[in-house]
């Protein structure tokens, strides 16, 4: 479970802030290969799987390197593998460019940029990020200061984070996370 | 059918599964039933590392519940009651901050996957179909670790830092020059296409062999180079991949089958010794192994059946 939680803890520092980047360019070089979501996902679930991160000194270029080998997969499984599909994958070179100057800045960055994630948020919701995160209050002790139910407590703690993650890696915001509870029927597109 | 879950669908129920157990989380039930939920899709098991991830990385907003902690935490004068916090915040800094200076890089390929891969020195590389390396780039030395497969080289000229490639126990030195190792049981190949390099084994049984410009040598894992490099091989038909191609000249079908099978999941076989001995000329696509099966059918008077990931070739 330590090893888990330290896994996790280096997704939020080194991944998330990339997610972004790793999307811009999986929607350039693999309109081919399926839903870039369900790559995100795949490949999310492959970085939660290492026992030991230690050994990685470019977390950024990890995180492209391991969205591309899901993303060939999903190719290979599509059985239309040609040369010429795979060279363009060689513009991951491009989007590896040395990042060290904007990592060394991203540090302050990203600090900085999460306080202005909580702040944007709506009011209620807004009131019930800084509760939990910043003054460490539990989600039932909220529900008693607020004077509401532990489940609205639990649908706008959903929603802020869903936002904050959206925003995080610079996507249009979930349609569940903006206003209503419905269940983002905006974006799902179901597979025929 | 049963329709696949969207993955917005995902995203949102996994938000949910972060907030249900950060409240809940030392209920078991409540475990047991994430686990039941995770263990339904990969991708479940990814968004909820994701949102779980950004959740934990709110925390961070306690560490800025003082204003001007970064600037503090550089100046290394952080306030009381911060400490705890910003020490750890400073060492993540310090890391960011060193990190981009130790540039080892990994490279792979998947199968039928051919890479080239410009380096931070000037040099290049080709990789080869299923293949790992690992590039470091230091102040006296540029070390490659070629793990496994095959890689070409084309190394920028710089007298005061080697280029060596380790291949197992087997080192291959360049200066400024071009070659290729292919990584096998038991030892290493070496081609090399351009000026001199230098190859010998980690334990130094046998002294550093020089192989020249159109010469290819076989060091192996522990007897070293004993023969002579051979001159005059034919190099660009072997490093045809670098192109994503095959090209025979004489070689026998068994020998093109393994070729062909090291870039693609549909296998060739030769299910006729006879076949299996003859030999062929002809030029490929490396993911072209029908291509190549039909011209020998062809070519032989034989058959081609596919069944499952195999491709039988039988004679007439």
């Amino acid at each position: 479970m330590e090893g888990r939680a330290r896994v996790v803890a280096w997704l939020g520092r080194e991944i998330l802030p990339h997610e972004a980047a790793v999307r811009a360019w999986l929607r350039r070089s693999f309109a081919a290969a399926g839903d870039v979501d369900d790559i995100i996902q795949e490949t999310y679930c492959r970085l939660a799987a290492l026992s030991n991160i230690d050994h990685i000194g470019e977390p950024r270029g990890y995180f492209f390197q391991a969205a591309r080998s899901v993303a060939l997969e999903q190719i290979r499984r599509a059985r239309v593998v040609r040369i010429e599909t795979v060279s363009e994958i060689e513009a991951l070179d491009l989007a590896l460019e040395d990042p060290s100057a904007e990592r060394i800045v991203s540090g302050r960055r990203e600090l900085e940029r999460v306080r202005g994630l909580i702040a944007a948020l709506p009011e209620r919701c807004r009131r019930i990020f800084e509760l939990r995160k910043i003054e460490g209050v539990p989600q039932r002790e909220i529900a008693r200061r607020l004077g509401v139910t532990e489940h609205v407590v639990e649908n706008e703690a959903v929603r802020g984070l869903r936002a904050i993650l959206a925003a995080m890696t610079e996507q249009e915001a979930p349609a569940g996370a903006r206003g209503s509870r419905e269940k983002a029927d905006g974006r799902t597109r179901k597979r025929r | 059918m049963v329709e696949r879950e969207s993955a917005a669908d995902i995203e949102a129920d996994a938000a949910r599964w972060v907030v249900r157990v950060d409240r809940d989380g030392h209920d078991p039930a409540v475990h047991a039933e994430l686990t039941a939920w995770l263990a339904g899709d990969r991708r479940r098991v990814g968004a909820y590392a994701r949102a779980e991830a950004g959740w934990l990385h709110l925390d961070r907003a306690q560490v800025l519940g003082a204003e001007p902690v970064v600037s503090t935490a550089v100046r290394g004068v952080p306030r009381r009651g911060l400490i705890a916090g910003l020490s750890a915040l400073a060492a993540g800094v310090a890391a960011v901050l060193i990190a981009p200076r130790v540039l080892a890089r990994r490279y792979g390929t998947a199968l039928g996957e051919i890479r080239r891969v410009p380096m931070a020195d000037g040099s290049l590389a080709a990789i080869n179909t299923n293949s790992e390396l690992e590039v470091a780039m230091r102040g006296n030395l540029r070390a490659v670790r070629l793990e496994r497969g095959e890689a070409w080289f084309a190394v920028a000229k710089d007298a005061s830092r080697p280029f060596v490639v380790e291949s197992g126990p087997v080192r291959v030195r360049a200066v400024g020059t071009a070659f290729s190792v292919r990584k096998r049981d038991g030892g290493s190949d070496v081609l090399v296409t351009e000026g001199v390099v230098e190859v010998w084994t980690r334990d130094g049984k046998t002294p550093p062999r020089r192989v020249a410009a159109g010469q290819q040598v076989f060091a192996d894992n522990s007897e070293g180079v004993r023969a002579p490099p051979k001159p005059d091989v034919d190099l660009n038909r072997q490093l045809a991949w670098r192109d994503g191609q095959i090209v025979l000249d004489g070689q026998t079908l068994a020998e093109a089958a393994v070729e062909f099978n090291r870039y693609n999941d549909r296998k060739i076989q030769i299910a006729d010794p006879h076949l299996a001995g003859e030999r062929f000329v002809g030029w490929f696509r490396t993911n072209d192994p029908e291509g190549f099966a039909q011209a020998v059918a062809t070519t032989f008077n034989g058959k081609v059946s596919v069944r499952g990931d195999a491709i039988v070739l039988r004679g007439a």
